[in-house]
């Protein structure tokens, strides 16, 4: 998926990324199944959905070359099973920037939701950057 | 799956070995390619003199202990918070483990709240967090 890079300075409250969209087909969920090293239960694993959602968003941010982000804290909240062969769309937007010294704290909201348009999960990532 | 829904009771931990190998993996399936998680060079030259894992990698593991405990009750009905307090490296074994901290009644259904945490060999937090799950009468 191609999408425009995001400058970290475009990155304010309110700032919507662009949806993006994952079929969670058979071998994804089979590849994530062995990154994890897990059985699986017959189901897309909810962190794998999270997975993608966050991919999403960091794959759309341009950084200064040499710049580390790091992922703080998490918090999510599951709804629904996600069959495999599912399609999801993915929405996340800036919720708050925070400056502290010479860190930034960025707090990315983040809701998915199935074809029918029904939210499956939903939770926050708050992510460390130096200024 | 518990058989019992107490205060108290612990969840079946989870103990995984961590590698390059893995975090690659977890890079491909999750297609977030960080080069703070796969590239050696790059990590090696930064504050954190080498690769880490993703944080999510880990989050997944303590997921991993809930849908143990819990099955589908987790999957379609879990809420955790969690905070990455150090970082997971090649060559770490992570311990995760969590419990049952309390049952709350409200509106007839049950809630379980759990803490969990995820540790390396040498005792470090590398996760920590609260679970809630709302339990289903047939699990009770």
């Amino acid at each position: 998926m191609s999408v425009k890079a995001v400058s970290y300075e475009e990155l304010i409250p309110g700032y919507k990324f662009l949806p993006a969209t994952y079929a969670l087909s058979a071998s994804f969920a089979a590849k994530y199944l062995k990154a994890i090293d897990s059985a699986g239960d017959g189901f897309v694993p909810p962190l794998a959905v999270t997975a993608c959602a966050i991919a999403a968003m960091t794959r759309s941010i341009s950084l200064p070359p040499g710049t580390i982000a790091i992922h703080a804290s998490q918090e999510l909240e599951f709804f629904k099973l996600v069959p495999i062969g599912a399609t999801i769309e993915c929405h996340t937007q800036v919720a708050q920037k925070i400056t502290r010294g010479k860190m930034t704290m960025l707090i990315l909201e983040l809701e998915v939701f199935d074809k029918g348009k029904e939210k499956v999960q939903s939770g926050r990532a708050t992510i460390a950057l130096p200024t | 799956m518990l058989t019992e829904i107490q205060e108290g009771k612990a969840l079946n931990p989870v103990v995984k070995h961590i590698t390059q190998e893995k975090i690659n993996l977890y890079a491909e399936a999750s297609g977030d390619f960080n080069p703070i998680h796969v590239d050696e060079s790059f990590a090696a030259k930064t504050p954190l003199g080498g690769t880490i894992a993703h944080g999510m990698l880990s989050l997944a593991y303590v997921s991993e202990v809930m849908t143990s405990a819990f099955g589908r009750s987790w999957l379609s009905g879990g809420k955790l918070r969690a905070r990455f307090k150090e970082p997971a490296r090649p060559g770490d074994t992570l311990t995760i483990s969590g419990k049952i901290n309390c049952v709350e009644q409200k509106d007839d259904v049950s809630y379980a709240n759990c803490s969990f945490e995820c540790r390396n060999q040498k005792g470090a937090a590398i996760v920590a967090g609260e679970a809630i799950v709302k339990v289903s009468s047939d699990e009770e």
